[in-house]
């Protein structure tokens, strides 16, 4: 094979990769599961009630949401999706990552099917 | 007349001169001074806090003279009861004794030597402290203790802004394993409706003695007035013994043997609720088969407990459903194995379907209330240095396990920790094995202090700052879920007598310096102002000024979670009679027996109580309250007594592993012969305190073991020798 053809042959090796690459980028939700448990749940809380909570309250349009109304794996596939209003906004409209990040662990430390030991006084 | 008529007129009493109170209460404030230029006469609606009950009172103060606490009717649960430490506090507010001025120790720690300070120097001595140690140590290098208040929440706030990961209260020291216990197989803890039980079984939980609270008088009207039955276990014949209608001097430890007993006659008998089972709960198959082996006969071994008494007891309890209760207690600090005693109970008491039924066990219904919000801190890099993620992995974060904590700030392990900052608390009475607390006073770099006496630990420290009393301060407002749930209101009835702050100014003050203020950037009427917001009633803020409590009407209500698609806040979402979460942390899914120590040869189990008198530290010392018991005993039977040559009253010495106190006996056949018991708190050190020397210290005596599931202190497992002096 000519020098020339070798060139091209890589160069088109490293495009298909590269295009590869973006692909699989564009599929990483930009809030993972995974990291949801390690944000910052007193953050989140704020975060939540200052975002969500505007809208998510009873006798509103949202409805009422708490941490109770989803177990741990749902909110967590919830926010791996990413959206909102039934899957035709991202939730980064919203908030950024970080602070999505955040959200998740506070609603996944009290969701439903939480450790959540009650204690005295607080 | 007979007990029973003397209780009810007593309470119909208090109840009448309390609404003819209210009723005064009721006119407006001008009118009240209009009418009364000559004795100006106020009464103004607040809340108890001479313990964990939160009462609702009112105050009656003339010419700005706190004059008598009267109880506030309008709250459902506490009515018109205002016990005797409630009606105390006067004297907390009055008390000579109490800490009047910021102080700086000039001597040696312990050794008394203070002089007196500006705010300012204290705060800024305090802030300089924790920051030198912040820059040494690292924000970790500092543990912040404390104790349930309505204010507490600014001093843990103030923790965590810091950077710390430590903190620590006090469930470890009480309630802890009922907590745990409850919360894994419900999913919560549910309140106890005794008004309305038909049989009511009390493992210890000295109600009508040890701690006078509204269930106490729940429990007078239920076994009197209602003719609910009382069963009680204890291994002293105590006043609650003595009013129930049977009393077992059960062997310490072995409760759970009763328990699986009980579950073992009901289950096999086919007396469990069936329905209730199939509907709400998983595991119930796995139970069945684990409680086979735990016969009345086997039970009746380990108890000391008549295996007929057994099986009768299990069959009427069982009859009784849904109006019995096996009562959840308190204060369950006593064995290593407490933890599982109350997942016992809970499993007892779900089976015959008692849960969110009148006369049974109902989960708490909750008020509502708003928060100021504003943007929190980082969370902190360090772990916990009581490790709770590696040996309690369920235990709650936020409270730590104050006895493994200690071992591992005495043993710098997992790093140091350098600085205490204390909040409404007194380690030296409340820890066991005071020597080990002393160390770890001793070996700080800096002690703060924040109370308003000169407890033990309060005499160890560096500096003082001394919180104003709860008569002479405005408090966030609190919920209190239960039954029937309440919002309590708390407002000053007199100016602060002296030089003192409340917590949340201390912590203002200190934040300003540890460049924290931002966290804390706003006053107690915004604070209040929030969480009023969601009250029903059009100016929300004035009401609770007015009434000081609010209970919303449609209370009690029963049966709310009784539908099939409800689902409890466990692992399943069913009540968990297995729990699957217990096994995957190491721990037994369903409890298993294990026997208690034996009592050594020559020895007695120390027991430890309290009485309706005293419940904190700061009650002990009050002046009226300590007239009443100003030292306590050490109780032994006359058998054991008669052979060591003790008679009532010789001083004796009671020596455990590590250490010793002297005190008086009482000779009394209302103890096991295997057993003393002393009431907890006395044999203070600090000489400003009234029961210094008083009486001997459970604290000095008690050995350090803890339940390993939920971290709770096991107080009842060290075995002492006595001898007479």
């Amino acid at each position: 094979m000519k020098s020339s053809e070798k060139f091209g042959k890589n160069i088109g090796v490293l495009t298909v990769a590269l295009l590869v690459f973006v692909g699989l980028l564009t599929l990483v939700p930009l809030s993972t599961s995974r990291a949801g448990q390690k944000g910052n749940e007193a953050k989140g809380k704020f975060y939540f009630k200052q975002t969500c909570k505007s809208c998510h309250i009873k006798g509103e349009k949202g409805g009422e949401v708490t941490p109770l109304i989803k177990t741990q794996a749902q909110w967590q596939s919830y926010f791996a999706k990413g959206k909102h209003m039934k899957g035709t906004e991202p939730l980064t409209k919203y908030m950024t990552p970080e602070q999505l990040n955040d959200a998740l662990t506070f609603l996944y430390n009290h969701a439903v099917d939480s450790p959540q030991p009650e204690t005295c006084g607080k | 007349m007979n007990r029973r008529g003397f209780l009810k007129m007593a309470t119909e009493g208090a109840v009448g001169a309390a609404l003819l109170q209210t009723e005064a209460c009721r006119a407006p404030l001008h009118q009240q001074k209009a009418a009364k230029d000559i004795v100006p006469r106020l009464e103004i609606p607040t809340t108890c806090d001479m313990c964990v009950n939160k009462c609702s009172m009112i105050a009656i103060v003339e010419k700005g003279v706190l004059k008598k606490l009267n109880p506030n009717p309008e709250n459902p649960k506490s009515k018109g009861m205002l016990c005797a430490r409630g009606n105390a506090g006067i004297q907390q507010l009055y008390d000579t004794a109490r800490i009047k001025h910021p102080m700086i120790r000039t001597g040696e720690r312990g050794e008394g030597k203070w002089r007196v300070v500006s705010w300012d120097e204290a705060l800024d001595f305090a802030a300089q402290k924790l920051s030198a140690i912040k820059e040494k140590y690292g924000p970790q290098g500092t543990l912040w203790s404390s104790s349930e208040s309505f204010q507490e929440v600014f001093f843990r706030n103030l923790s965590q802004a810091f950077g710390s990961p430590n903190s620590v209260r006090h469930p470890t020291l009480c309630l802890a394993s009922v907590n745990l216990a409850y919360s894994v197989t419900f999913g919560t803890v549910p309140s106890f409706d005794v008004q309305n039980a038909r049989y009511i079984i009390m493992s210890g939980a000295n109600r009508l003695e040890s701690f006078i609270t509204p269930d106490t008088m729940d429990l007078i009207d239920s076994t009197t007035e209602r003719k609910a039955r009382l069963i009680y276990l204890d291994p002293r014949f105590t006043k609650t013994a003595a009013k129930a209608d049977e009393w077992y001097p059960i062997k310490p430890g072995t409760d759970l043997a009763f328990i699986l007993a009980m579950l073992n006659v009901i289950i096999s008998e086919n007396r469990y609720n069936k329905e209730f089972v199939s509907t709400y709960c998983t595991g119930f198959g796995q139970l069945a088969e684990h409680v086979k082996q735990y016969t009345p006969d086997w039970a009746a071994e380990e108890t000391q407990i008549p295996s007929k008494d057994i099986f009768r007891i299990a069959r009427e309890f069982s009859d009784a459903a849904p109006r019995a209760i096996y009562y959840a207690g308190r204060r369950s600090s006593w064995s290593r194995d407490d933890f599982s005693m109350r997942r016992g109970q809970a499993i007892l008491n779900a089976i015959v379907g008692n849960w969110d039924r009148q006369g049974g066990m109902v989960p708490n219904a909750k008020v509502e209330l708003g928060e100021l919000m504003f943007l929190p801190w980082d969370d902190p890099v360090a772990p916990r240095v009581d490790e709770l993620d590696k040996n309690f992995l369920l235990a709650a974060k936020g409270d730590g396990v104050y006895l493994k904590l200690r071992e591992n700030v005495l043993a710098g392990q997992p790093y140091p920790v350098k600085g205490w900052m204390i909040y409404k608390q007194d380690p030296m009475s409340a820890i066991p094995e005071q020597e080990k607390t002393l160390q770890m006073l001793r070996q700080m770099d800096f002690v703060g202090v924040i109370d308003i006496q000169m407890s033990d630990t309060a005499w160890y420290a560096d500096v003082i700052l001394p919180e104003s009393t709860y008569l002479e301060r405005l408090d966030p407002v609190e919920m209190l879920g239960g039954i029937r749930p309440v919002v309590l209101y708390r407002q000053p009835v007199v100016k602060p007598l002296h030089d003192t702050k409340p917590a949340f100014e201390i912590v203002q003050g200190l934040a300003k310096r540890l460049n924290l203020s931002q966290y804390f950037d706003y006053t107690m009427e915004q604070w209040i102002a929030e969480q009023v917001k969601p009250l029903p009633m059009d100016l929300p803020l004035d009401y609770m000024k007015k009434h000081g409590v609010y209970s919303p009407p449609q209370y009690p209500k029963y049966g709310s979670t009784l539908s099939p698609d409800h689902r409890f806040v466990t692992k399943s979402g069913k009540i968990e009679l297995l729990s699957e979460r217990l096994r995957e942390a190491g721990y037994d899914p369903l409890p298993v027996y294990h026997q208690p120590s034996q009592v050594p040869e020559g020895k007695f189990r120390l027991v430890l109580g309290r009485h309706a008198f005293f419940t904190h530290a700061s009650t002990s010392n009050n002046p009226w309250l300590n007239s009443f018991s100003p030292e306590n005993t050490l109780w032994i039977h006359p058998k054991p007594a008669d052979s060591l040559g003790i008679n009532d009253a010789s001083l004796v010495e009671v020596a455990s592993g590590v250490g010793s106190v002297r005190l008086k006996a009482r000779v009394t056949p209302k103890i096991r012969t295997d057993c003393v018991f002393m009431q907890h708190g006395y044999g203070k050190r600090s000489p400003w305190l009234r029961l210094a020397n008083s009486g001997g210290s459970d604290a000095q005596l008690i050995e350090t073991a803890w339940d390993k599931v939920s971290g709770g202190a096991a107080l009842h497992e060290t075995f002492v020798k006595v001898r007479k002096v």
